[in-house]
C-alpha cells in the first residue's frame, strides 16, 4: 500500500514537472520581486521597488515593455500613478536568449493605506501579458497639519497689518 | 529711481490706499485656515493645498499689479497731466521703468506679506524653501511680463477705461484655461494653448515643484521658458509702443 502511495507521489511529480516545463516554454519571461514582498512607511517616504525580468527562451523577445500596477486593498480599486512614481512604465525592448535585465522603480509613498504592487510586462504580438507576485505595502499616515500653527498667522498677519498701517498714517499725522 | 519713489509715495500714501493689501492677506487667511484646519490630512493633500495657496498668492499678485499697472500711467491721461510729464527733462524709457519698478514693489509687498502663510502651510512637508523661492521666481517674471506688457497697453490706448478692461479681460482668458484639469487638455490644440499660455506654465510649474517634488530650476525648464519667452516679448512690446507714442506725439489721442 505504501509502495502504492509513494509510485502515486513520483508520478504526480513527473506531471508537474512536465506541467512546469511546459508553462514556462510557452511564458518565457519570468518577473521577480526582488525587494521585500511587504513593505512599510510613512506617508511621505521613498522605496525603491526593485525586480528582474528574465528571458527564460533560447530566442530573444523583442518589444517588451514594463509598468507597475497599484492597487488599494482597502477600496479594491486601482491608484492613478501620477504622484507615486515619475516612471510608470519601462521600455525594455529587446531581451536577448537566456538574459536577465534589472528594474528599479522609485515609489513616493503619498497616501496612507494598505496596497498591492505587481509588476506587469507585455510582449508585442504575445496577447497575454505577465506579472510578478504582489508586493504588499502598508502606508502609515503622517500627521502634517496642525491648526493650532495656522491660526496665529491667520489672525496675526491681518491685524499686524492693519495695526502698521494705522501706525503710518497717525505717524503722517503727526508730521503734517 | 525718482518716478519710482514718488509713485510709491502716491501708492502707500494713506490706509486707503493700502486696504487691498489687508484685504489680500484676508484672503490668504480664509485659503489656509480652510485647507490647513482638516484633522488630518495626508502628504499628498498637504502639497496640493500647497498647491492651491501658491495659486492664490500669484493670482493675486497678478490681479492686484495689472490693476495697477493699467492705472498708473493712463490716470495722467485721464487727469490731464500727461503733458506736463512727458515735456519734463525725463526719457520716456526712464518714466515707464520708474512706473514698472512702482508697480514691481506691489508685488513685493504681497509676497512679503504672504511668507508667514507659505511657512504654515509647508511645515513638515520639507517644501518650505522650494515653495518661497519658485513662488518668487515664477510670481516676480509673471507680474514683470504682465506689468510691461499692459504698460505698452497704456501708451497705445491712454485712457484708463480701456486699458483696465482690455487688461482685466486678457488676465481671465489667460487665467481661466490655466485652471482646467489635465483631462481637459488632451486634444492638439488644448496642449498648444497650455504649453504657450503664461499663466498655465507658472500652475505647472508650481504643481511640477510642490506635487511631483521635482524642485530644481532645470527640472522646471519646459515651464519656465515660455514664460521667459512671453516675458522678452512684452519687453519688445513695450518698445514698439514707446516708438509709436514718440511718433503720435503727447497730445495726440485718436
Amino acid at each position: 500500500m505504501k509502495y502504492t502511495h509513494f509510485i502515486f507521489v513520483w508520478l504526480l511529480l513527473i506531471w508537474c514537472s512536465f506541467f512546469v516545463r511546459t508553462a514556462s516554454a510557452s511564458r518565457p519571461l519570468i518577473l521577480q520581486v526582488l525587494s521585500s514582498k511587504t513593505l512599510n512607511g510613512t506617508a511621505g517616504d521613498f522605496v525603491t521597488i526593485q525586480g528582474s525580468i528574465k528571458n527564460m527562451s533560447t530566442q530573444a523577445i523583442q518589444g517588451v515593455t514594463t509598468y507597475l500596477s497599484l492597487s488599494d486593498n482597502q477600496t479594491h480599486k486601482p491608484v492613478d500613478l501620477e504622484d507615486w512614481s515619475a516612471e510608470k512604465g519601462l521600455y525594455v525592448g529587446t531581451i536577448d536568449a537566456n538574459a536577465t535585465l534589472p528594474l528599479n522603480w522609485k515609489i513616493h509613498f503619498v497616501k496612507a493605506g494598505d496596497y498591492s504592487l505587481i509588476i506587469i510586462a507585455e510582449t508585442a504580438g504575445d496577447p497575454v501579458p505577465q506579472v510578478s507576485e504582489i508586493t504588499q505595502f502598508h502606508v502609515a499616515p503622517k500627521k502634517n497639519l496642525n491648526p493650532a500653527q495656522v491660526l496665529p498667522v491667520a489672525l496675526g498677519t491681518p491685524i499686524v497689518l492693519i495695526f502698521l498701517l494705522f501706525l503710518a498714517a497717525y505717524g503722517r499725522r503727526v508730521d503734517e | 529711481m525718482t518716478i519710482w519713489k514718488k509713485e510709491l509715495r502716491g501708492e502707500l500714501y494713506s490706509w486707503k490706499s493700502m486696504l487691498w493689501l489687508v484685504i489680500a492677506s484676508l484672503s490668504f487667511s480664509l485659503t489656509s485656515y480652510l485647507l490647513l484646519t482638516n484633522k488630518e490630512l495626508s502628504l499628498l493633500d498637504q502639497t496640493e493645498l500647497m498647491w492651491l495657496l501658491a495659486k492664490v498668492i500669484i493670482g493675486i499678485g497678478l490681479l492686484v499689479t495689472a490693476l495697477d499697472a493699467a492705472s498708473i500711467l493712463t490716470v495722467e491721461f485721464d487727469k490731464d497731466t500727461a503733458e506736463n510729464i512727458f515735456l519734463s527733462p525725463v526719457s520716456l524709457s526712464n518714466l515707464m521703468l520708474g512706473k514698472f519698478m512702482s508697480v514691481l514693489t506691489l508685488w513685493a509687498a504681497i509676497f512679503f506679506v504672504s511668507i508667514p502663510y507659505i511657512i504654515v502651510a509647508s511645515v513638515g512637508s520639507g517644501l518650505t524653501i522650494p515653495f518661497l523661492a519658485h513662488v518668487t521666481l515664477l510670481g516676480t517674471v509673471g507680474v514683470s511680463a504682465f506689468t510691461l506688457l499692459i504698460l505698452g497697453l497704456s501708451l497705445l490706448f491712454r485712457t484708463s477705461k480701456n486699458t483696465i478692461t482690455t487688461s482685466l479681460v486678457m488676465l481671465l482668458a489667460l487665467g481661466i484655461p490655466a485652471t482646467f484639469t489635465t483631462t481637459l487638455k488632451n486634444d492638439l490644440v488644448s496642449q498648444l494653448i497650455s504649453h504657450i499660455n503664461p499663466i498655465d506654465a507658472i500652475f505647472s510649474s508650481l504643481d511640477n515643484v510642490l506635487v511631483d517634488y521635482h524642485t530644481s530650476v532645470l527640472e522646471n525648464w519646459q515651464f519656465l521658458l515660455p514664460l521667459i519667452v512671453f516675458l522678452a516679448i512684452t519687453v519688445v512690446f513695450l518698445y514698439g509702443s514707446e516708438r509709436i507714442f514718440m511718433k503720435q506725439g503727447v497730445v495726440n489721442n485718436d
